[in-house]
């Protein structure tokens, strides 16, 4: 890498994906950019360019993404809800009487399940 | 805890009133099927992404539905159902069915200089051309064999931002890696994917052009 000094040009084109990608972290940032479009018209024709070929490439991928499931597997899944929505039955109870109901058969499972449900409420609760 | 949440759909037109402390199974039941089931088409054609063949893609879909099931009262009714359903569906995948495969492990301390990767000057003309060969001659097996072929974790990534439409922060949190990762790997991941689109397209011209006879 050389040493030379970072040039607003630099600056702007080492975060171009975020203005494209509208991840700029406020309106002030996006002001930023526009005024150097204005001055610099080799930062906007490079703007412009790396926007369409973005959109290009979202477009060619979501038109190609797009298998619909099998009908087998919504079957599947509906039946799996229903016997699962039996097993839950247990499940709450044991919630709402804890230690009682420890004796129950296949409580090692819904011991896993909860873990899970903590973890992944965890996950969710703390990004928002 | 008897806090009532109050649920809009999509328009902000119908509104729900959701009380998981004394819901019933029956009553969960119903609010699963109707709120999560209907992403079962784009689970699915996420999972023939990360899985590549339709039999695992399946079976995965259906361990996110259980696994979605048996925690859905845990859910927060009115948050991101469908973020909160393909952080199930990658996890799963990572912890399931990508265990046993050796695969090349990306270090992400090498991509956090995810700047250096883009050229910090203006792109000349000529630079440009080998990415942008037209790409009119390009079919649906090229752009998924593309995908295909990319490192898992740029694939994910992509199609995360460019099919699903996540931002950054709610695909950090599907993946589980923080945002400026989730940027190296979206940006090297597209140039990756323009570069073998483009190689894809040139060979099926120079077919095109071979074959015209």
């Amino acid at each position: 890498m050389n040493n030379r000094v970072q040039s607003p040009c630099d600056q702007i084109l080492q975060t171009l994906v975020l203005f494209i990608d509208h991840e700029l972290p406020s309106e002030k940032e996006y002001q930023v950019y526009l005024n150097h479009f204005q001055e610099c018209p080799e930062c906007y024709q490079e703007m412009m360019h790396e926007s369409t070929a973005i959109a290009f490439l979202k477009e060619l991928l979501q038109m190609n993404c797009n298998e619909q499931a099998p009908q087998e597997l919504h079957d599947r899944i509906l039946q799996q809800t229903e016997v699962l929505a039996g097993q839950s039955q247990v499940e709450f109870f044991s919630t709402s009487t804890t230690i009682t109901n420890f004796s129950f058969d296949g409580t090692t499972s819904i011991q896993i399940t909860q873990e899970f449900t903590q973890e992944i409420r965890h996950d969710f609760t703390e990004g928002q | 805890m008897g806090v009532a949440y109050a649920v809009m759909d999509a328009n902000n037109s119908e509104v729900a009133v959701v009380d998981r402390a004394t819901e019933s199974v029956a009553q969960k039941k119903a609010r699963f099927e109707r709120d999560a089931l209907q992403y079962t088409n784009q689970l699915y054609a996420a999972a023939m992404r990360y899985t590549k063949n339709p039999h695992d893609a399946q079976d995965l879909v259906q361990d996110v539905y259980a696994k979605a099931f048996v925690a859905f009262h845990q859910f927060e009714p009115g948050t991101n159902l469908k973020a909160w359903l393909y952080r199930i569906l990658t996890t799963t995948f990572i912890n399931t069915y990508r265990k046993d495969q050796r695969r090349p492990q990306i270090s992400d301390g090498e991509l956090e200089d995810w700047q250096i990767f883009d050229a910090a000057s203006h792109t000349s003309d000529q630079g440009r051309s080998a990415e942008d060969v037209a790409l009119d001659g390009i079919v649906d097996v090229d752009v998924r064999a593309a995908l295909a072929a990319m490192p898992e974790d740029f694939r994910m990534v992509v199609y995360l931002a460019d099919v699903e439409g996540f931002s950054y922060k709610e695909i950090a949190e599907i993946v589980g890696v923080p945002a400026g990762t989730v940027m190296s790997r979206l940006h090297r991941g597209r140039k990756l994917l323009r570069a073998s689109l483009a190689a894809y397209a040139k060979d099926r011209g120079f077919n095109r052009a071979g074959s015209d006879e």
